[in-house]
């Protein structure tokens, strides 16, 4: 069967081409210029609903750009993950942008870029395009952080901006050190000479600064201090997309780069210690947070130190664990921010809310019930296969990080449901709880309807996430579907039709 | 479809009925009727697990991670359901007349009662330990739920509750998942085998982490502080369900845990160096612990609600005691004084729910001499309380005295002396409850009320009734509880209708309580034909030192009632506990600012320049070079 | 079978009423000795009781104070039933001494409510006292049942009455376990309520407590259920310590010794206050109990 690789290059390639059109197109016709956009994401969405039947079916695709074959050219590369975090993206782009026709060009060409550039981030094989693409991803969230450029909006998109700028140079610092040392820029390539060439000490500087610069969009802990603010003062559809979904593009770049590049244990330990210090961090920092919009702020960053610890644990459990984790985080947050951005000020001004509009208060809960991990909501799967992950690796750092995991737990339980009880409180006399809008309220049961479907669907869902943990987590496999001339195991198992349930047993 | 699915579908429809219906009149009655069928479910289920001892499945099964979930009730679950959905029942009951009609929202506690019995029979019939944490999740927020309804100070009751609740499952969950690497499996045979197996540290760490996770729903020391204050600022009908039975839910799994998946014989052989303690002696020095002081605790109450569920809280210790004794008449008496001890506290929970009915207050400072006027009241809390207080001739007498012998025969004399002693305590603080609600001087505010209603009286009396009738009968409850015995694998207690007999003493209520009939009937006689006629005087027709007293003299001793006693066991109560806890509170607290001070963009290089610099060191010298 | 022991139930009360009105003589008369008068005549109690019950003026509080009686004189007496005295098993077979213990609790019971039904407060101030003085007494009454029931093996009256008699005065219960019999019987005479111990009734301060609005046959069953009690208690500490009896004239001679000891003593001491009651009960008793219990699980 023919499989669909050239496809590959259009979720990347449509948005970026319409990004630069739009502009023009928009000085005969505004909403043109809107619908242009709508319609190319939609094409793109398409096209990625037919890849990841493809992939469902018949394992990763693997697209050379140009005619060269890896290492050379460009490499794109799409199994299990990489297809469902694409179809996010878009989805997301268009749940939180399409319906929305009041805003300038500008956002809706920023916009469109995101959406072109995170595609990219999730179909490249190579760490150079990686970068091309983490850089364009930037720009366009700085842009939208800024949104009409308020003052609190600009200095948020500023301080947004250093932060990232900072990253940014430090990935480009460790990328140059891994080309250095290996001389490739392909993943797969990298991939087969890391053993040799990545595990001294040169390696691991180049690991700990690629973690630091891909850190900033995935939250992680000491380049994350732009998350309460850049949240707080953007509109909440662009803290949605950031929180939701582009962090969780990040985080998982960081996977691949420790599965296939850092297979050694100290990269995984230092992984460790972010994710540690970003779920304290952030379980700690919400905790007494005066709105609500900062106690999810914080609650992102606890959530993504969870992936990242995670991600942190071999083996397809670690990695299965770390992708049901990413994807509750970004079914979750983007519901909660749409909440959040109609309930604005201190959290006891909350009160009588659940009066207001009863499906809203009633959808928070439920949202905050799966977050805190409660059975059998999806996000005590998530957590579960966390800990059992983590216990089968049992280090002394690995338990203080199963500790952590399930204290955290308990904090997120203390500020989630101060708020709920907040919002099922009696109003202050004269005053009535705070309305909600009816486009944010759709969008937020809409998530939490998806859900409820997951909950119903669970063991389903759980098959699938660790299908493509299995695939993920599979470094020669990525290395023979690549580089199929080249992998010392070529013939190996496509491993989507293999059982895993071995696998996934603890020893 | 096995008789377990139409007991959760039942369970099902009920809530579901009452969502639809519970805002409407004869609500109250439906859901009474529906729990009354549960129950007839239930006792279908009796002959069943009579015959061959073995569970009954639910036909619901669920493949997930490789792990099959799936639901059977044995008798350990069966008596525990039969507790709550009769405790339900009575709720209801007593909430299908007047009382419901005045509520804020019955429509929401109707459902939510619903709710937690389905969730109770979920944890009820669980059968892995997977199981056990998805029903134990599902009770705790189904409690929640529950204490949080009428919001204000129960919600804030509710909301420290759920924190305890939560860190107890998170410590049950470390514990499930530790023997699950282990047993590679949930299934409790599988689970036992590799516990078993396990070197002692992991064994204490599990045991240690299962105790406390339980135990917090049981309020035992020293996660007690949320439990009397959730459970009080209920309303009344739920409050009773609640107090009858959801911390009991805690010695469930505890029994199931610790009895079944890790085997009094593990416990036995956990020995602490140098104290001559080993595991089990240090858990029932736990439970007599939290017996003695949250009973002392109760005595200091003044509030009625308080007072009851402090109460609670040391009777689970009772229970906790003769259940870890594992010997037929040590189990028998815990698990029988679950039962006799959910029949008599939800009676005086519903006494003293229909007393705030009527006056509005549950503060025993602010009430007195009530008995003239809720004379039905009276009597159901007078036999609540001497079954509390373990008196005979009621239950609570017959499950204690078991549970005294239990700890006689296995040689445990200083903790049944600290059960004497909470026995003690108990009598003087129920006596304070009694004494200041309805004896001694009726209030001026309170000469017009009238008794409650019959749809809440009736419910009250018949639980006094049943108190009264299994403390002469405890056969009867003894017949239940040989269900739960021998599901859990201990050798039955031999017993009769009266009691057992035993060689060491035995016990025979039929003639105990036949006794106190007889020369009750005597004393009547004596006192009613004998001599001369007495006649009926007005209130302030007292003896009061030379003066006269009138409506506006408060002539009523109720303010801290045991002044001599307060004076020497006062400075006890240093509540320690409770400051630990608000220290704990204050320190996240800081904690928290500091780490959302620390979220400031311009600090960022400093961040990224020390990690960069910590990175690099460690990179340095975990990769070998100098 | 059934038919002499229902003659049992009947005579073991009447012999505990008979008894009892001679103890209360005996502690009048001594008490009077002491004084250097001559004392009551010997039907005194008779008298006092039929007084009582004749007298005009019966002030009743309401039907729970009338109860009260009721279960107050029913309680007394079960328990008075349950506790074997020589050729009289009666229900000793049926209960044994934890259930006695709590038997002898709901006449107290029955008196708390029914003084609470007066609406007075000298009398709550007396049950408030009285409860206290229990709380006091029975810490030590309770190390005091537990050494005795570990070191005998059985909670069976009978059993424990059988292993006394086994080999004379060396096998009773104050021989072989001197120290609980000195903490029980310092416990059972604080039960007695009498001085030092009598802070429930402290006619100076709280006008008689209970009593305070007792009038006729109402004081009149206060004054049966006083010779029971002395009755109960005293054979209650014959049937632990010295050996139950071996025939009416033993168990009277012992059992009129041991009240005798403590109405003696009664007459020696002033009253406590309650706290003093307490940290007293809760030191020296409850320390020699505690001894006398560690003795006992050493063997």
């Amino acid at each position: 069967m023919a499989r669909s690789s050239e496809l590959l290059v259009l979720p990347i390639a449509l948005p970026i081409a319409a990004a630069f059109l739009m502009p023009v197109v928009a000085n005969v016709q505004a909403s043109l210029a809107r619908w242009l956009g709508i319609a190319v994401v939609v094409a793109a969405l398409g096209v990625a609903a037919m890849l990841a039947v493809d992939i469902a079916q018949s394992g990763p695709l693997v697209a050379a750009l140009g005619g060269f074959a890896p290492p050379l050219g460009i490499t794109l590369y799409a199994d299990g993950i990489s297809i469902t975090l694409l179809i996010a993206l878009l989805a997301g782009g268009l749940l939180f942008w399409a319906a929305s026709p009041g805003d300038n060009v500008r956002s809706h060409v920023l916009m469109v870029l995101l959406m072109g550039a995170g595609s990219g981030l999730a179909l490249s094989g190579d760490l150079f395009n990686l970068f091309v693409f983490y850089e364009i991803t930037a720009v366009a969230s700085y842009g939208l952080v800024a949104g009409r450029g308020s003052g609190a909006e600009a200095g948020a998109a500023l301080r947004y901006l250093i932060v990232g700028t900072l990253g940014s140079s430090l990935a480009l610092l460790g990328i140059a050190l891994v080309y250095a040392s290996t001389g490739t820029l392909n993943l797969a390539d990298i991939a087969r000479l890391a053993p040799e060439r990545l595990a001294g000490v040169t390696g691991m500087a180049a690991f700990l600064l690629l973690v630091l610069g891909f850190g900033v969009k995935a939250e992680l802990t000491p380049v994350n201090t732009w998350v309460p603010e850049v949240y707080a003062t953007a509109s909440a559809r662009v803290a949605s997309l950031l929180a939701g979904i582009v962090s969780k593009l990040a985080i998982v770049i960081v996977m691949r780069i420790v599965v296939l590049a850092f297979p050694g244990e100290q990269a995984r330990e230092l992984l460790l210690v972010l994710g540690i210090a970003g779920v304290v961090a952030g379980e700690f920092a919400a905790l007494g947070s005066a709105t609500l919009i900062q106690a999810l702020s914080y609650s992102s960053v606890s959530q993504l130190g969870l992936v990242a610890i995670a991600f942190a644990i071999s083996g397809t459990a670690g990695v299965a664990a770390g992708l049901a984790l990413a994807l509750h985080h970004a079914l979750v947050k983007p519901a909660f921010f749409m909440l959040a951005a109609n309930w604005r000020g201190p959290i006891d001004g909350l009160a009588g809310a659940a009066k207001a509009t009863p499906v809203a208060a009633a959808v928070f809960v439920f949202l905050a019930l799966s977050i805190v991990g409660v059975p059998p909501l999806p996000g005590f799967w998530a957590k579960y296969l966390l800990v059992t992950a983590a216990l089968a690796k049992a280090s002394p750092l690995v338990l203080l990080a199963i500790a952590v995991v399930l204290a955290a737990v308990v904090v997120e339980a203390a500020y989630m449901f101060r708020i709920a009880v907040a919002l099922y409180g009696q109003p202050a006399p004269e005053r009535s709880g705070p309305a909600i809008l009816r486009g944010d309220l759709a969008r937020a049961t809409l998530l939490a309807a998806g859900l409820a479907v997951v909950t119903l669907t669970a063991p389903a869902v759980l098959d699938a996430i660790h299908r493509m943990a299995a695939v993920a987590s599979d470094r020669d496999a990525y290395i023979a579907h690549v580089l199929p001339e080249r992998g010392a195991r070529a013939a190996l198992s496509v491993s989507v039709g293999v059982d895993q349930r071995t696998e996934r047993s603890i020893p | 479809m096995s008789l377990l699915d139409i007991l959760f579908l039942g369970a099902l429809a009920v809530a579901l009925a009452m969502a639809l219906l519970g805002g409407t009149r004869p609500a109250g009655v439906i859901a009474t009727l529906s729990y009354a069928a549960l129950l007839a479910v239930l006792a279908l289920m009796e002959p069943l697990l009579a015959q061959s001892n073995a569970a009954i499945a639910s036909s619901v099964k669920f493949q997930i991670i490789g792990e099959e979930i799936g639901w059977s009730m044995n008798g350990l679950g069966w008596f525990f359901a039969l507790i709550t959905v009769a405790a339900a029942l009575f709720a209801s009951w007593f909430s299908s007349g007047q009382w419901g009609a005045v509520q804020y929202d019955m429509r929401r506690q109707h459902v939510l009662l619903a709710v937690n019995v389905f969730a109770m029979l979920v944890l009820l019939s669980s059968q892995d330990l997977l199981g056990l944490f998805i029903g134990w999740e599902l009770v705790s927020w189904a409690s929640f739920a529950m204490m949080t309804q009428r919001g204000g100070a129960a919600a804030r009751a509710a909301y420290r509750y759920i924190l305890y609740a939560l860190a107890g499952a998170m410590a049950v969950l470390a514990a499930i998942v530790i023997i699950r690497a282990h047993a590679a499996s949930f299934n409790f045979a599988d689970a036992r085998m590799a516990v078993a197996a396990l070197p002692s540290a992991t064994k204490w760490t599990v045991v240690a982490l299962l105790t406390a996770g339980f135990g917090v729903k049981m309020g035992l020391l020293p996660f007690h502080l949320w439990q009397a204050p959730a459970y009080s600022e209920t309303p009344g009908a739920s409050s009773a369900f609640l107090n009858a039975i959801s911390a009991r839910m805690g010695l469930y799994a505890l029994i199931v845990t610790l009895l079944q998946v890790i085997g009094t014989d593990v416990l036995t052989n956990l020995s602490v160096q140098f104290i001559w303690l080993d595991a089990r002696d240090i858990i029932m020095w736990l439970a007599a612990v939290t017996m003695v002081v949250a009973t002392f605790i109760a005595l200091m109450q003044t509030d009625a609600r308080l007072l009851l569920t402090w109460h609670g809280i040391g009777q689970g210790g009772y229970m906790l005691l003769g259940v870890l004794i594992a010997s037929p008449l040590g189990t028998a008496g815990g698990l029988m004084h679950v039962m006799n001890y959910g029949i008599y506290q939800a009676a005086l929970i519903l006494s003293v729910a229909s007393v705030m009915h009527r006056t509005g207050t549950s503060d025993l400072d602010r009430l007195g001499g009530l008995i003239t006027r809720m004379p039905l009241s009276y009597v159901t809390m007078l036999m609540g309380i001497i079954g509390l207080a373990g008196l005979p001739p009621m239950n609570g007498f017959v499950s204690k005295w078991m549970i005294y012998k239990s700890l006689l025969e296995g040689r445990e004399p200083l903790l049944l002396a600290l059960a004497f002693v909470t026995t003690l305590g108990t009598i003087l603080s129920v006596y304070k409850l009694i004494h200041n609600i309805f004896l001694g001087q009726l209030r001026q505010e309170h000469w017009e009320i009238r008794e409650a209603p019959l749809s809440m009286t009736v419910p009250m009396l018949l639980l006094g009734a049943i108190c009264f009738v299994t403390g002469a009968m405890p056969g009867l409850t003894l017949q239940l509880v040989d269900r739960a015995q021998a599901a859990i694998g201990v050798p039955l207690l031999a017993h009769h209708l009266g009691g057992v007999t035993l060689a060491t003493g035995s016990l025979n209520m039929l003639w105990v309580v036949g006794t106190m009939l007889a020369m009750m009937g005597m004393g009547a006689v004596i006192f009613y034909l004998l001599g001369g006629r007495h006649r009926a005087v007005h209130q302030y027709d007292n003896y009061a030192g030379g003066h006269f007293l009138s409506a506006d003299l408060r002539y009523h001793f109720s303010h801290e009632f045991y002044p001599g006693l307060a004076r020497v066991i006062g400075p006890w109560y240093r509540g320690w506990i409770v400051r630990a806890e608000a220290s704990l509170i204050r320190l996240s607290d800081i904690i928290g600012h500091a780490w959302r001070g620390s979220f400031d963009a311009g600090i960022t290089p400093l961040y990224v320049m020390a990690a960069l610099v910590a990175g690099l060191l460690w990179v340095r010298s975990a990769g070998g070079l100098p | 079978m059934t038919l002499s022991l229902l003659a049992e139930l009947i005579v073991m009360p009447l012999i505990a009423f008979v008894v009892g009105l001679a103890l209360v003589l005996m502690m009048r008369r001594v008490r009077a000795r002491i004084e250097r008068r001559i004392g009551p005549p010997l039907l005194q109690p008779v008298y006092d009781i039929v007084k009582l019950y004749a007298k005009r003026t019966q002030v009743s509080h309401g039907i729970m104070h009338d109860l009260a009686i009721v279960m107050l004189l029913g309680g007394i007496t079960t328990s008075v039933c349950f506790l074997p005295v020589p050729g009289l098993e009666g229900l000793a077979r049926q209960g044994d001494l934890l259930t006695l213990v709590y038997l002898m609790m709901v006449p107290m019971l029955g008196l708390a409510l029914g003084v609470g039904s007066c609406a007075n407060p000298n009398g709550s101030i007396g049950i408030s006292r009285a409860l206290t003085a229990m709380l006091a007494y029975d810490v030590p009454f309770v190390f005091v049942v537990i050494g005795l029931a570990v070191a005998y093996g059985t909670t069976s009256l009978p059993e424990i009455i059988a292993h006394q008699q086994s080999g004379g005065i060396a096998t009773w219960g104050a021989a072989e376990m001197p120290l609980l019999a000195i903490a029980g019987f310092i416990a059972m005479h604080a039960m007695l309520g009498k001085e030092p111990f009598e802070i429930y009734v402290a006619p100076a301060e709280i006008a008689t407590g209970p009593m305070a609005e007792m009038s006729g046959k109402y004081m009149g069953a206060l004054f049966v259920m006083q010779s029971f009690q002395l009755y109960t208690i005293g054979a209650l500490y014959v049937t632990m310590f010295l050996g139950g009896g071996e025939n009416w004239l033993t168990f009277l001679m012992k059992l009129f010794a041991v009240v005798f000891v403590s109405v003696a003593l009664t007459n020696v001491y002033g009253r406590y206050k309650t706290d003093k009651v307490i940290r007293f009960m809760w030191t020296w008793p409850t320390g020699i109990a505690l001894a006398g219990l560690a003795l006992v699980m050493m063997h």
